[in-house]
């Protein structure tokens, strides 16, 4: 009797996950914990790191329901990730974003769209140390996009040139874009004076509606025209923009901006964090992955700033160089570091407008960089 | 087909390659958003119109 019910036991706790606990998965779960700590008590972008961290936590558990081969395969979490994994939803955050961003800082002050190019060095110093550290040309491609600072077009690169390592890319990229907050203002500080962060911006201009509605049409054609590579996200970007300017179709940009851009985040949120299981994850790969994604992050904003301040070389009236870190796309996170650093030295100096302009142009420069690499990879 | 050889020159050649084409290329953008006020020769959109007519 005594035998049979620790027969029983054994057999129980055989079918519990705590059978199978590695010391791997207590780590990812303290990280999963860390992210919903960050999100909650930081307010680091509650919307991405809720979802990412919850789902790493649950993956980690073993013979968890999420980790199962049978959800795997067929279940909601497995879809969710397909959605990612078959570029289904990164074209649709792209909607979602056009729908809700008023491009009018970026068409009013074009002189600042350069920064959308300036602030993406850390792509190329994080493609060639990917490269010294023995990746593939392509691989350390996509690990270098990590450095434009823009989830979407990581996983949409990414899929194209190494799908492999979609899980550990796009972890990267969403969890920095997360903690710009703690990465950037340093970098910001350190590269730039006081009176320099004291510079105030003159109002920009008034932006018609007509202008506002060409916007997506003339970016939407130039686009599909220059880098057919990247295309589909842009194109879908200009679409929910174009939705959100016509004003004769409200419907539709509201749902795009609100029901399901909310439905695709937690899709996304849950796809990416459901890759976190320590088996795949704790990896030097990943180790190699996530440093050079932070040292992508760093060189894009110390490159944004010193290349505003380099064009202050040539202009009479002179912008706030903190706005060069806001090049690095991550809308609106990276414009939002700007004015924050900003506040903090003069309480009156409001930078938001100003900088959503080099931004969103850093979308751009993002998708053109991307672009560029698929087609000098080759690949279409 | 790639263009670009797989080892550490082909990786600085790339990132050359790709980050000077992207000054360049946003700098077209930049121009182009330059000529944007022009179109307000065009005509005015009417937006109360726009809004009673919209779904």
């Amino acid at each position: 009797m005594q035998d049979q019910l620790i027969v029983f036991l054994e057999a129980m706790y055989a079918q519990t996950g705590l059978a199978y606990f590695s010391w791997g998965n207590l780590i990812m779960i303290a990280i999963g914990a860390t992210m919903i700590y960050l999100a909650m008590v930081k307010k680091y972008e509650p919307l991405l790191l809720v979802g990412i961290g919850f789902s790493c936590i649950i993956s980690n558990v073993p013979a968890s329901a999420l980790g199962s081969e049978l959800v795997q395969a067929n279940g909601l979490f497995h879809y969710a990730y397909q959605g990612v994994a078959l570029l289904i939803i990164p074209p649709l955050i792209f909607f979602g974003v056009g729908a809700m961003t008023d491009f009018a800082p970026m068409i009013a002050n074009p002189k600042l769209v350069i920064l959308g190019a300036a602030a993406h060095l850390g792509i190329f110093v994080a493609l060639i140390g990917a490269k010294v550290l023995g990746f593939s040309l392509a691989e350390a491609g996509a690990i270098g996009i990590i450095g434009g600072a823009d989830g979407p077009m990581a996983i949409f690169v990414t899929v194209k040139l190494a799908p492999h390592l979609l899980p550990q890319i796009s972890v990267a990229a969403y969890s920095y874009m997360a903690l710009m907050p703690l990465i950037q203002p340093p970098v910001m500080k350190l590269l730039t004076s006081r009176e320099e962060r004291l510079i105030r911006m003159k109002q920009s201009r008034h932006v018609t509606r007509l202008e506002k509605v060409a916007f997506p049409v003339v970016i939407g054609v130039i686009v599909n025209l220059f880098f057919p590579p990247v295309a589909p996200l842009i194109t879908m970007l200009m679409l929910g923009n174009l939705f959100r300017e016509v004003l004769v179709v409200d419907r539709l940009a509201k749902t795009a901006a609100n029901d399901l851009m909310n439905v695709i985040i937690i899709c996304l949120t849950v796809a990416i964090g459901s890759t976190m299981s320590a088996d795949t994850f704790l990896t030097i790969d990943t180790l190699e992955i996530v440093a050079l994604g932070l040292v992508a992050f760093v060189f894009g904003t110390g490159s944004g700033v010193v290349g505003a301040k380099v064009m202050n070389l040539f202009l009479t009236e002179k912008i706030n160089p903190l706005l060069g870190s806001a090049g690095i796309a991550s809308v609106p996170i990276a414009a939002r570091v700007s004015h924050i650093v900003a506040l903090k030295e003069d309480k009156e100096n409001y930078l938001i407008y100003h900088a959503m302009g080099p931004n969103l142009a850093g979308v751009f420069g993002t998708a053109i960089s991307g672009g560029i690499m698929l087609a000098l990879l080759g690949v279409k | 087909m790639t263009i670009v050889p797989d080892t550490l020159y082909g990786a600085v050649l790339l990132s050359v390659i790709d980050f000077g084409l992207s000054f360049v290329m946003i700098a077209g953008i930049g121009i182009v958003l330059a000529l944007f006020p022009l179109l307000n020769r065009l005509g005015k959109i009417d937006e109360k119109e726009l809004r009673k007519g919209g779904h």
